[in-house]
């Protein structure tokens, strides 16, 4: 069975995470952070270990990590592919881009391909509305203005191993007629 | 006083009582589901509306404004309140759903909302009969449902540890459960998990709810989603009868309810106690019920040949009779007993004092380490203060074998306590000398005996015990014995099926009834044989005597323990006790 | 009022690299923050007055008049005291305050100073949805350079002021933005609303005196401080004054945020800022303010304007400013089952009418979205609505009941049209 730990570094920087609240139950969404980004997922295990790290009730920590969604609380593919069907997505075609992600990996939203690479998720807004149709990945990178090429270019992409540019938002103002 | 108005009615209230409360307190009903007076108000479950608003004051004339009819001018909140978390303030106006049909028709949506996703099963849930979300749908809930779609699955018949069981399809999300683990017995080991309509309560994976203290939150669990292991499909509440009693499993105290269905103890479950045990008590008490139900003492019994023999009830007096008159007083040890009550160790040391005998001694039962800073104690046994304010001598345990062994004790009597089965002295040291038991169960005590006496247990009788924090409380018989009908038996609380059933759904049996009487019924019968004083008709009578001629008892009585939450003693009567 | 057209933004001005802390600087940076700290005359009353009377509302939905908030923090009294600033921007339809995270943190991070010296604050946790990553790493770096340069810290600018500024980064779960359950998620719990009262600025973090703000107030404050309260309700609307920071998507040719004065027609953001709709089709339906407040029809926006007054007498709502424009095509049943999905997933599931009215609601569209519904199930939506508002801890239930309430009101016949005929004889 895996073992998880966090190492001396990391430890530190757990108590300088705990040092910004009052007490250190407060740490333990960053703590949560911390530890996805380094196993990947907060499986009970892990759950288990920030409960242990922070000195708090296990079940505590289960409550906390079960209320937020962007908490893996299993293995999710090594690509998180959120794509946003809320409002202003869902009316600008974020149904479509959807559809097309999942024919494209042969899974649907909220599973993983078989190789471990995509997980697929419909997800709610990312505010990114004037961007529609648009997705998130693993819970960094925002792609916008997705069309089928889009899509097919950000998975090429990620199939080799990289993830997409950050997209800057653009500036507006009103053309001046 | 501050005044309130709770549907046109006056009432006056002191210090900052939430309305909720102050409206149960005046013995009126309102529907609700999360609140409980020892916990947190979370004010999540949305039942307990009430229409509220306070009078306008003006600051300039010092006075309240009145309208055209010289009534008050009220301000009203504009949403439906909750009345369990409204602080109650001088003047206030409330309107319950006796007095609006807003407020009734909030009480009623909120039923409905809990409904939709609800399983509606009723039928074969435990909680059937004692369950607030049944009766309060029943009285304030909608006709029929107009919900047309799945209901939300969750997991159901989980075991949540080792006495609790978690239907998550039942649970209304009140939180209470987590609240007591959070705030009473602070295991935190519950949390609800996941998030809106999916949310349950839940330990963390891996992980037992083994708190000590689980079955209380099956206790105030409003609905059947928490169900004991132990008593799941046992009985159903309507065929039970609750009676008052006092936890035997240590010196808390704790008040317990004795729940009995055909002369078994079926489960206990708290009574509140603000100034003993709250709402709550501990799961390992709750199995005391095996010991009231099995292995009784049933009938007298002599040694012959080194076999119990079960005998007759004259016989067993004409034995004790006979083997009294055979030794000197100094020849007998009488062993009183801090697991049986005020009176029988009382008129055990009264009938010994009138043979002479002079002395009373009892073991003290202490597991150093059990307790903790709650309801558990390290003491085992519910009234060793009750032994010591009658002023009998205290030993350890060894000690007393000591003084079992001596030589010159020729005749030993034991009151209601397996001293050879809790280690105080072996069988052996008892060899020779002729050993009464008087007592509840069969055990190594009784096996020894050469007369065994079945007495009746903490469920069978109306006696008293004191606690270790020196409280008198007492019991209600709550289960027949051979010689008491609940019907007869003044002190015998009548349940829903001796009121209103008739013959054929009473399956009253005389099956699981013990033959046994109490030991102070059997020591004055020993009296009265001899032609002796001794008369009490009943323990109450041994407790009002007890009051008159001992200081540390002077104003107890059955009566003050029932209406006050039991008595504490005076601390400045209370005798020291004498230890050896 | 100012036209518009010759409007300059002042939250996001296009100024290149504001972002950076020495052109935020040479852009008159930080001077407001020096001049409350070092002006005698202006003690932190004085401040929360200004801002009182600049009648700045708050821009996180609800519109209140963020220095009247600030005047209800009781007196210090030794004891921490904080600001939260909101920057948990989940509500559909909104995406403005990623764009100060982007463009100008300073501008936010000096208004929250000031902000901070006007309440005697020690703390400040800005608390920003996860799903922000990238943004959380630029305001970030935006406090670390604020840090350095010694405006946040210990005695600021010199001053004997002392406040601590930090990330609190959210996880997935848009009620975190209600104030209290956003107070609850910094303390390390589950996202649950608080009862109130006690209000935060009696008991908020930690128990302790707490003001809530929206990241776009804060960012509004240094500039009502350089320029006065009368400047800023020169700008825009009367009721509602300032700039604001619209944030329109749908069916338009160029969506994005804009900064305007408040009080724009809603017409002219739609045809003259963003380029009309797309393909040229005609409005079927504007949502002004994100998902929550009531869409309004497309042939009832003359004349309506995006300041609170305006929106309430057309029969909807300011709300985040979040604009949602939808053409003749759009499928209301689809689009209001849709936002009920939303409102369904992200109830907290603390209270009994949100937890499961938000699930009827959803599954009841569904069913007339997929053609099974009936006449009488449109009566049902309106009442399962009538149950959940106002009845509940926080707003979530109230959010997720008006646009079904509105929208069956307002473009019935679409929803009669996806009904089976009853079998049963309607009334
Ligand atoms: C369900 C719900 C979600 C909310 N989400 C946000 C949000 O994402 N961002 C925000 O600034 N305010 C949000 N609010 C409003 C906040 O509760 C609060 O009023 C606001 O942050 C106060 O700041 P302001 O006065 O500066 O607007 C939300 C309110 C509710 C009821
Ligand atoms: S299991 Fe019972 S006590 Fe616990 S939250 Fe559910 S209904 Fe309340
Ligand atoms: S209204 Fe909804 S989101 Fe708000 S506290 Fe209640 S259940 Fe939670
Ligand atoms: S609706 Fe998709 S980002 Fe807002
Ligand atoms: S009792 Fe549950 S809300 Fe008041």
């Amino acid at each position: 069975m895996e073992k998880f730990e966090f190492n001396k570094a990391e430890r530190d920087h757990i108590e300088k995470i705990i040092a910004r609240y009052p007490d250190s139950q407060s740490a333990v969404m960053p703590v949560l952070w911390m530890a996805q980004e380094k196993f990947g997922h907060v499986e009970p295990d892990v759950q288990k270990l920030v409960a242990k790290t922070l000195d708090l009730p296990e079940a505590h920590v289960y409550g906390v990590a079960s209320f937020y969604t962007q908490y893996y609380k299993e293995k999710m593919g090594k690509y998180v592919l959120d794509v946003c069907t809320c409002l202003s997505c869902q009316v600008c075609g974020g149904y479509d881009m959807l559809h097309y992600i999942e024919e494209k990996l042969g899974i649907k939203a909220g599973e993983t391909t078989e190789d471990g690479m995509f997980s697929i998720q419909s997800v709610e807004c990312l505010g990114a509305c004037g961007y529609a149709p648009m997705m998130q990945i693993t819970n960094d990178i925002y792609v916008n203005h997705l069309d089928k090429a889009k899509v097919d270019k950000v998975i090429e992409t990620l199939k080799q191993g990289k993830m997409p540019e950050f997209e800057p938002i653009p500036m507006r103002v009103a053309e001046k007629s | 006083m501050p005044e309130i108005f709770i549907d046109d009615q006056r009432f006056e209230f002191e210090g900052n009582p939430k309305v909720l409360q102050f409206v149960l307190d005046q013995g009126l009903e309102l529907p609700f589901f999360c609140y409980h007076p020892s916990l947190s108000i979370p004010a999540n479950c949305r039942q307990c509306f009430v229409e509220a608003g306070t009078p306008v004051f003006n600051r300039e004339t010092n006075s309240y404004e009145l309208d055209e009819n010289g009534d008050r001018v009220i301000r009203w909140f504009p949403k439906l309140m909750t009345s369990c978390s409204l602080e109650a303030t001088d003047g206030m106006v409330i309107k319950t759903h006796r007095s609006s049909e807003k407020v009734a028709r909030g009480q009623k949506d909120t039923l409905e909302f809990i409904l939709i996703n609800h399983p509606l099963d009723c039928p074969i849930c435990d909680q059937a009969g004692e369950c607030p979300l049944q009766i309060q749908t029943y009285k304030y809930g909608p006709e029929g449902s107009r919900f047309e779609h799945k209901k939300v699955h969750k997991p159901k018949r989980v075991q949540l540890g080792p006495n609790v069981v978690l239907d998550a399809e039942r649970c209304i999300n009140c939180t209470r459960c987590v609240r007591f683990t959070d705030e009473i017995s602070k295991s935190k080991q519950l949390s609800i998990v996941s998030r809106g309509d999916k949310n349950y309560p839940l330990t963390a994976p891996g992980t037992e709810f083994d708190d000590p203290y689980s079955l209380n939150t099956v206790d105030i669990c409003p609905v059947g989603a928490l169900t004991s292991t132990d008593f799941r499909f046992k009985a159903r509440v309507w065929e039970m009868n609750q009676t008052p009693g006092i936890d035997m499993t240590g010196s808390k105290g704790t008040n317990i309810d004795l729940w009995v269905r055909n002369n078994l103890v079926m489960r206990i479950t708290p009574r509140y106690n603000p100034d003993v045990n709250d709402h709550w008590m501990p799961d390992e008490a709750r199995k005391d019920y095996r010991r009231i139900n099995e292995n009784r003492i049933s009938r007298p019994s002599i040694k012959l040949d080194g076999e119990q023999v079960k005998t007759s009830w004259n016989n067993a007096m004409l034995t004790f009779n006979e083997e009294t008159g055979k030794v000197k007083p100094s020849e007998i040890l009488v062993i009183g007993s801090p697991h049986a009550s005020v009176e029988d160790n009382y008129v055990l040391s009264k009938f010994f004092n009138r043979l002479g005998v002079s002395d009373v001694h009892f073991a003290n039962d202490i597991e150093k380490g059990r307790g903790d800073d709650f309801l558990i104690t390290d003491d085992r046994a519910p009234n060793a203060n009750g032994c010591r304010f009658l002023g009998f001598t205290e030993h350890d345990p060894a000690a007393l074998g000591k003084a079992v062994s001596a030589s010159g004790v020729k005749m030993v009597v034991i009151l209601g306590d397996d001293l050879i089965g809790r280690g105080a002295f072996p069988a052996e040291a008892v060899q020779g000398k002729f050993t009464v038991f008087m007592g509840t169960n069969n055990c190594d005590t009784s096996n020894a005996a050469n007369l065994v006496v079945p007495i009746t247990c903490s469920a069978e009788h109306a006696a008293s015990y004191i606690n270790e924090a020196g409280r008198i409380q007492r019991t209600i018989p709550a289960k027949e014995t051979v010689y008491t009908s609940r019907r007869l038996n003044l002190e015998m609380s009548l349940g829903r099926l001796d009121h209103f059933a008739t013959k054929f759904d009473n399956w009253e049996s005389d099956d699981n009834k013990v033959d046994c009487i109490p030991a102070w019924e059997f020591l004055i019968r020993l009296v009265q044989e001899t032609g002796g004083d001794l008369t009490y008709t009943s323990s109450r009578e041994i407790m009002d005597e007890i009051a008159s001629a001992i200081d540390t008892f002077s104003g107890v009585s059955f009566e003050r323990m029932d209406d006050e939450y039991g008595i504490p003693l005076k601390k400045e009567n209370q005798p020291q006790g004498k230890t050896v | 009022m100012q036209d518009w057209r010759t409007y300059e933004p002042l939250l996001i001005p296009s100024i290149k690299d504001l972002h950076k802390i020495d052109v935020y600087e040479k852009n008159g940076g930080y001077q407001q923050l020096k001049k409350v700290l070092s002006d005698k005359e202006q003690t932190p009353e004085a401040v929360t007055n200004t801002v009182k009377n600049a009648n700045l509302r708050g821009r996180g939905g609800a519109g209140f008049n963020a220095g009247l908030k600030w005047s209800f923090m009781p007196k210090p009294d030794g004891g921490p005291r904080y600001i939260a600033a909101n920057g948990d921007e989940s509500e559909p339809g909104t995406f403005k305050d990623r764009m100060i995270f982007e463009y100008n943190p300073h501008l936010f991070i000096e208004g929250a100073l000031i902000a901070a010296y006007a309440m005697s604050i020690d703390a400040v946790y800005v608390y920003i949805r996860g799903e922000y990553r990238s943004w959380i790493t630029m305001m970030q770096k935006a406090i670390d350079d604020a840090y350095a340069k010694g405006y946040i810290g210990k005695g600021i600018m010199g001053s004997k002021m002392n406040c601590e500024m930090y990330v609190h980064m959210g996880a997935g779960a848009y009620i975190c933005g209600e104030e209290s359950s956003l107070m609850e998620s910094l303390e390390g719990k589950r996202g649950y609303p608080r009862v109130k009262p006690p209000f935060p600025a009696q008991k908020g973090l930690w128990g302790r005196p707490t003001t809530i703000n929206n990241i776009e107030t804060l960012a509004n404050v240094p500039l009502i401080i350089k320029n006065g309260s009368e400047w800023f309700t020169s700008i825009g609307a009367k009721g509602h004054p300032g700039p604001v920071l619209y944030g329109i998507s749908g069916h338009v040719n160029r969506p994005g945020v804009y900064e305007y004065p408040s009080g724009m027609l809603i017409t002219e953001l739609i045809n003259d800022v963003c380029g009309g709709v797309r393909g040229g089709k005609k409005i079927k339906a504007v949502i002004p303010g994100g998902s929550s407040t009531p869409p309004l029809r497309g042939d009832s926006l003359d004349g309506v304007r995006m300041d609170a007054d305006s929106l309430r007498d057309a029969g909807s709502m300011m709300g985040t400013a979040g604009m949602v424009i939808l053409d003749e095509d759009t499928d209301m049943v689809d689009l209001v089952w849709r936002i009920s999905h939303f409102y369904h997933h992200e109830s907290c599931g603390q209270c009994t009418p949100c937890r499961d009215g938000t699930g009827w609601l959803e599954k009841t569209l569904l069913k007339i979205k997929n053609g099974e519904g009936e006449i009488r199930d449109l009566e049902l939506l309106l009442d399962i609505c009538f149950q959940m508002e106002g009845r509940t801890i926080c707003a979530l239930a109230d959010a997720a009941a008006w646009p079904v309430r509105y929208s069956v009101a307002r473009f019935r016949d679409e929803f009669e049209a996806r009904c089976k005929k009853s079998i049963y004889a309607v009334a």
